[in-house]
């Protein structure tokens, strides 16, 4: 088996395992609610609102309870959304502070991880001894696997096996350490331990797609080094094994046609191989099918077929050369790129799971084939994500567009009211009322104190007090006669009784006018209140203004000043990824030529040896 | 002819397990520095754009903001959740699959965030999910939320009551 494609495999089990070190999937205790905000769009894998919510946050300090955390799951973040290096920063950062055994163990996991994803295995392999052995299942078991990884990035496949032997593994983790485990035999040359521990796995019964997925790979691939060190007959009992409909059939079907071919058994090869003739696909496996196949038949000795197989694989190759072809010119004439840009789905990160349609693409099929092979994944992935920020950015600007009108908007509206109602709020007059209000309590205090009736008196009361108060100075000055000593007799009686009934209903109204002031207390505090609201509310409206021109500019300038960039960068993006694209298309192309030589080669031979035998005969 | 086997296996050995990508460009390198810069810097600057729409939008002397979190076992699947301030509507939310499985791992939604007054003001909560059986649940919940001159979060908590292990609203306000 390739090295490389050894690697490549183990790459994608790395990518397809859960990340329980650095994320627990326990339900997580939120302390602070914007933490759990960040978590939320985490879990979804959204990185970019999760970063920048996480940011934001930060700024307001509103993650008191999750400082640690937050700072380690920023560092996750990045790396999650690909910024390496401002993850690597980030963790050296909480290296450098005052960090617990655990997250220091965190901090160490995700610098090793870094290391492993830039291919600095020897860097990776120092930051793995800086981690402490986890007491939990699952963590060792993904220490385990990311310690095997490294070993065989260096080379040390037999450390790397080792590194998976000792560790159980918890629920879910089985197929995978079993499958690295394998591996990692196999490259140390343990063909017979590898072989057993692939065996094993491929015999499990799979519950899942992903799994069931993985049961193949585990079987394709012992097939295949079996076939490669000369032991058909095993490997066509793996390969048998790989499903019919899972994604690596035709890949099964080619290799189990080789293995019985490898035993001479070419009759048998023909089964196979003609269902993978059949399928006429465009795939590397039927391409070569169809100079395997007559290439059987003529080991059979069935010269006519075989030259008739060999006419047919030559029409064949002449039409996939074209269709390559096609796709090539596709390709350098920009149909590539649109079709990268139907990859833009408007969401941050995360793969290309739909592949972009077909319609009107010259041989699109080829295409899409490469877009979808996970050495363009990467690079798309970038794409996708610049094309994701220029839009994002281009929505900033037009709301940049409406902030200005709403500022303009309301420093309008302050213009235009703020001075009727200064004018209102100069007069004081809540202030005047209040004042009034003090004064007449004063008064009723005094009135209290004084026991007078007369103070409380009504306004008639009054007049008629003053006229019967003129009326005894009149008749004080009359002489002293029986007819005036009766008239003041009678004022003094009027006196008297107006004055009883002010006395007596005193009391009464004291507490009616103190029951008056303090029900209007509460309005003409409130009214206090508001006009005291109303003059800072004045003052307060000016900051939904003030200050917001300036700083709405610079955050145009700077929007203006990244777009550029952004389409600049997605530019060569797309230029790169077009150039992988025609180099693979040409190493296919290449293949298809070689394929169509071999299949001209062996026809011909196949010609001589019918007209030898024709001659032959009698 | 045995060449031509070993010609053809020598490719087929390679590729099954899907060849990896030619050796990066020393450009590459380049250009995947770039985009972390990129990505760094809109980062950066979405982060302030977002601060100055909350300013401008949402200022804190009168911002309220809603939160959604679920502390549910498994007999519960939660479906929408309907949110209502001083009888008007404003939240009516339909969940996907992904955010529900954040929510249960931990995840908290900011539902809502709007303006209101300073004083007290009346919230009006509903779910709808399904319970064991696929049984639908509708439940609401009403509270009074006093509004200061801070911004005011409020947590709509799903969570299974102890005594009948059947999901309600918990209300806290932060």
């Amino acid at each position: 088996m390739g090295r490389r494609s050894l690697l490549l495999l183990l790459t994608w089990l790395t990518c397809v395992t859960a990340n329980s070190f650095a994320a627990s999937d326990k339900p997580q205790q939120v302390l602070d609610l914007h933490y759990g905000e960040v978590l939320f769009h985490f879990y979804q894998k959204d990185y970019f609102t999760a970063i920048t919510h996480l940011m934001v946050a930060q700024e307001e300090g509103l993650l008191q309870h999750h400082r640690h955390e937050s700072e380690l799951l920023l560092g996750g973040l990045q790396l999650s959304y690909g910024m390496l290096d401002a993850a690597e920063s980030q963790f050296h950062r909480l290296l450098d502070s005052d960090t617990d055994s655990a997250l220091h163990d965190r901090v160490w996991y995700y610098l090793t991880k870094i290391n492993y994803q830039r291919g600095h295995y020897q860097k990776a392999y120092t930051d793995l001894q800086s981690i402490g052995k986890p007491r939990d299942k699952a963590l060792r078991a993904e220490l385990a696997l990311l310690n095997a990884n490294i070993n065989m990035g260096l080379g040390n496949n037999a450390k790397a096996a080792e590194a998976l032997k000792k560790v159980r593994a918890p629920e879910g983790w089985e197929e995978y350490l079993k499958i690295n485990r394998g591996i990692a035999l196999l490259r140390a040359g343990d063909i017979e331990a590898g072989r057993r521990v692939l065996d094993k796995l491929g015999k499990k019964r799979a519950s899942t797609k992903e799994l069931r997925a993985l049961r193949d790979r585990a079987n394709l691939g012992l097939g295949y080094e079996l076939l490669r060190a000369g032991d058909p007959e095993k490997a066509r009992e793996y390969l048998n094994r790989v499903r019919l409909q899972g994604p690596f059939v035709q890949a099964a079907l080619l290799g189990a046609g080789w293995a019985d071919a490898e035993r001479g058994d070419y009759e048998s090869a023909l089964t196979p191989w003609m269902k993978l003739w059949q399928v006429a696909g465009h795939q590397p496996a039927a391409q070569e099918a169809h100079l395997a196949l007559p290439y059987a038949l003529a080991q059979m000795g069935d010269g006519k077929r075989a030259v008739y197989y060999y006419e047919q694989a030559l029409g064949y190759y002449d039409a996939e050369q074209q269709q390559i072809e096609q796709a090539i010119e596709a390709a350098n004439s920009g149909t590539l790129i649109s079709l990268l840009s139907q990859a833009d789905t408007g969401t941050s990160g995360g793969w290309l799971n739909d592949n972009p349609t077909l319609e009107g693409v010259p041989s699109g099929r080829y295409l899409v084939d490469l877009l979808s092979g996970n050495h363009f994944q990467e690079g798309l992935k970038d794409y996708r994500d610049l094309g994701y920020l220029a839009t994002l950015l281009q929505q900033w600007l037009s709301n940049i567009e409406l902030y200005y009108d709403m500022v303009d908007a309301r420093r309008l509206a302050y213009q235009q009211r703020a001075p009727r109602i200064r004018e209102r709020l100069e007069k004081q007059e809540a202030r005047d009322l209040q004042s009034r209000w003090q004064r007449y309590e004063a008064q009723l205090d005094a009135a209290g104190q004084a026991n007078d009736p007369l103070q409380l008196a009504t306004g008639k009361e009054k007049q008629q007090w003053a006229l019967l108060e003129k009326v005894r100075q009149k008749l004080t000055a009359l002489p002293d006669e029986p007819r005036y000593n009766t008239m003041r007799a009678k004022a003094d009686w009027l006196r008297g009784v107006l004055y009883w009934q002010m006395q007596s209903d005193y009391k009464i109204r004291l507490w009616e006018i103190r029951k008056q002031l303090a029900k209007l207390e509460p309005s003409l505090l409130d009214t206090v209140e508001k006009h005291q609201h109303i003059d800072s509310a004045l003052e307060s409206a000016k900051a939904g203004f003030d200050g917001y021109d300036a700083r709405i500019e610079a955050m145009r300038a700077r929007i203006l000043a990244l777009l550029p960039r952004i389409e600049a960068a997605r530019g060569n993006k797309g230029q790169n990824l077009q150039h992988l694209a025609l180099d693979e298309l040409e190493t296919r192309k290449r293949r298809l030529i070689s394929y169509r030589s071999q299949a001209r080669y062996a026809l011909a031979r196949s010609y001589d040896q019918l007209a030898r035998t024709a001659k032959d005969q009698p | 002819m045995r060449r031509l086997i070993s010609g053809l296996l020598a490719g087929l050995l390679v590729w099954p397990l899907l060849l990896p990508a030619e050796p990066a460009a020393s450009g590459e390198t380049g250009l995947k520095d770039n985009v972390q810069t990129l990505k760094k810097q809109v980062l950066e600057l979405n982060r302030d754009l977002f601060m100055l729409e909350e300013d401008l939008l949402f200022p804190s002397n009168t911002q309220v903001s809603v939160f959604v979190s679920l502390d549910v076992g498994d007999f519960f699947q939660l479906d929408s959740v309907q949110v209502k301030i001083d009888g008007k509507e404003v939240a009516d939310y339909l969940y996907t699959q992904r955010e529900l499985d954040a929510l249960v791992r931990g995840g908290v939604q900011r539902i809502h965030v709007g303006n209101l007054r300073t004083g007290e003001h009346e919230l009006v909560a509903f779910f709808t999910g399904k319970g064991p059986h696929g049984r639908d649940y509708k439940r609401g919940a009403t509270t009074k939320i006093k509004k200061g001159l801070g911004p005011k979060y409020v947590e709509l908590k799903i969570v299974d009551q102890t005594k009948n292990y059947q999901p309600e609203f918990d209300i806290k306000e932060w």
